[in-house]
């Protein structure tokens, strides 16, 4: 059986439900799966081509919702969110028209392809906007369910699709109302993670169990935070530690002291993630490497841990 | 060779023109602020779309999902959108009054919210592209509504413009009409100082449209180009470069870029109207 990413999951359900439904559009900027494949073939009043134009294509489906379309509009992460920010603030966000934004290639998903195509700034970007919201997806599940909920989601929302194929984590039946869920609990403290660093903060979790500290794991796949639900998890644990492969300047990091912050809650932060004093990151040898480099692999993750407890 | 069209409509279209003008004036000069250059020169475009017969639209119903949608894309241009709308019912023209003002509901650009104005514009270089989306929209529901939107020329230097232009050509959208206001000015300097935009229609023309140039103070020249969009006798979407001038209808302030986004107050202002007063619209 051939692995399926996010993207296909994310995309075979869109297709399922535009068969349905035939004001969902499908609005690609030179992109590809197999499900949009079957698109360009069953659905062609639905399969709209930009080329690679992402201005356009986010203004363009601004007006296909204004005329009362469903438009998922789709290109590599880094050029849908970046390139064309200021259509999306203005035409989306200003505007509040429900349009999703499908990015594919969050974080360092395309690895050995180089800073132009890392993408590691858009949660930063993105957040500050008014009426936008930015889903995260850690596993197939929540990929497909993002498909049923963004068709009925009546804000701008963007979803952040890993390129690589990722574990499932949740059951079939999961509710992603909360916009995040504690994965694990733990005594001593707790690992907040987004994305496809979800999978890194459990394997780095069961790391930390064998040297006697009892860690959690919550995934925030929803921006902004449910402020209430991170509260009340982190709530019991002594340290809290965040995860993401994404910028340490205004990622979920930089949320999540916010909303320690404002909830007046003081203990221990750390914030693990990409530290832009190191710079654009060219460096090449696939992900796990890249990874390293970046302080974001396993072992590196459960000594930083270590050492905020043992002081060493 | 123009059609002669009916003397009286001319007549109340001149009128319109000059009634909008300064209605502008004294809402732009009472708030201290507003693009009153910027509306000038397309004053007889908007009054040939709203009072010339060409777009279908209900005041009662802004909502009406049969009307024709005018997408306003320069977006300071508001100051010209606002009064016409209030004029024609879609909301109290008390609210005129209430322009930028702390008790108001809209300011210097276009705000999708009031009744009307269908987008939120003031950055530039959206608004062909969202004209694209519901021309798409239109023609996926076999709607026969049109899609009418008005850019600067300045904006064409945007490079959003020529991506949504190759959009809707390549898609046929001969449900969309594009309007240029050709005034040749920017913030600081004329386009051709600057950038040259020339030869514009050529441009247009190679992106696949149909391309018409008018005098757009005239509304002869402006019923004729438009009078037939609605018929799609071509399945090109077209677009009508409007020659207009910034400032029109107030000497001291045509041509001028320092007056981009500026309003005459005081003695200024009363100078402004006076001309008005006096101005008759070109009607060759």
């Amino acid at each position: 059986m051939k692995w399926k990413t996010l993207r296909d999951f994310f995309w075979n359900r869109v297709y399922e439900l535009a068969m349905e439904d035939r004001n969902i559009v499908a609005v690609i900027a030179d992109m590809g799966a197999p499900a949009l494949d079957s698109f360009r073939v069953n659905l062609p009043s639905q399969y709209i081509d930009v080329g690679i134009a992402e201005q356009n294509a986010i203004s363009l489906s601004a007006g296909l919702s204004l005329g009362d379309k469903k438009p998922f509009v789709y290109a590599i992460a880094p050029f849908i969110t970046l390139r064309c920010f200021e259509q999306i603030r203005v035409d989306l966000a200003a505007m509040d028209l429900p349009v999703t934004i499908v990015g594919v290639g969050a974080g360092m998903s395309y690895d050995d392809s180089g800073p132009t195509h890392h993408c590691v700034e858009d949660i930063t970007v993105l957040s500050p906007l008014p009426n936008f919201y930015i889903h995260n997806i850690s596993d197939p599940v929540m990929a497909r369910a993002f498909a049923d909920i963004s068709v009925k989601f009546p804000h701008p929302n963007y979803v952040r699709l890993d390129r690589k194929v990722l574990p499932k984590i949740y059951p079939e039946d999961f509710s992603f109302d909360d916009g995040l869920s504690l994965l694990k609990e733990g005594n001593d403290c707790v690992i907040v993670a987004t994305g496809n660093m979800v999978h890194r903060a459990l394997e780095v979790s069961q790391i930390l169990e064998a040297r006697g500290i009892s860690c959690g794991v919550i995934d925030v796949y929803e921006f902004p935070v449910n402020a209430r639900l991170l509260l009340e998890f982190i709530a019991p644990v002594e340290r809290v530690f965040t995860l993401e492969e994404h910028s340490l300047r205004g990622g979920l990091g930089s949320v999540v002291g916010e909303v320690m912050l404002d909830g007046a809650v003081s203990k221990p932060l750390y914030r693990m993630g990409i530290d832009t004093k190191k710079g654009f990151c060219y460096r090449y040898g696939g992900r796990n490497y890249l990874q390293k480099c970046l302080g974001l692999d396993p072992l590196t993750i459960a000594e930083k841990i270590t050492t905020a407890f043992t002081g060493s | 060779m123009f059609h002669s069209f009916d003397e009286a409509l001319l007549r109340r279209l001149e009128e319109k023109a000059k009634e909008i003008r300064l209605t502008v004036l004294d809402m732009c000069s009472q708030a201290g602020t507003g693009h009153v250059t910027s509306s000038f020169s397309c004053v007889e475009i908007l009054v040939t779309l709203f009072y010339g017969g060409i777009l279908k639209f209900d005041p009662t119903n802004p909502g009406w999902e049969d009307r024709d949608r005018f997408i306003l894309s320069k977006g300071q241009a508001s100051a010209i959108l606002y009064p016409i709308l209030a004029d024609l019912g879609y909301f109290p023209k008390e609210r005129l009054k209430r322009f930028c003002r702390e008790d108001g509901s809209f300011g210097v650009h276009l705000q999708h919210d009031v009744p009307g104005a269908e987008i939120t514009s003031g950055s530039l270089g959206h608004g062909l592209g969202i004209a694209s989306g519901i021309a798409l929209a239109g023609k996926m529901d076999r709607k026969l509504f049109m899609v009418f939107t008005l850019l600067g020329d300045g904006e064409c230097y945007e490079g959003s413009v020529w991506e949504a232009a190759m959009f809707a050509a390549h898609n046929r959208l001969n449900n969309l009409v594009a309007i240029i206001d050709r005034n040749s000015l920017c913030v600081t300097n004329f386009t051709e100082n600057m950038l040259e935009l020339e030869p514009l229609d050529e441009k247009w023309r190679s992106f696949g449209w149909n391309v018409r140039t008018v005098n757009g103070h005239s509304f002869p020249q402006l019923l004729e180009a438009l009078g037939d969009v609605r018929c799609r006798y071509s399945s090109r979407p077209t677009v009508i470069i409007a020659r207009t001038v910034k400032g029109k209808g107030v000497s001291f302030m045509e041509n001028v870029p320092l007056w981009h986004g500026a309003a005459p107050g005081g003695e200024e202002a009363r100078k402004a109207r006076e001309e008005l007063m006096r101005s008759k619209t070109e009607t060759k």
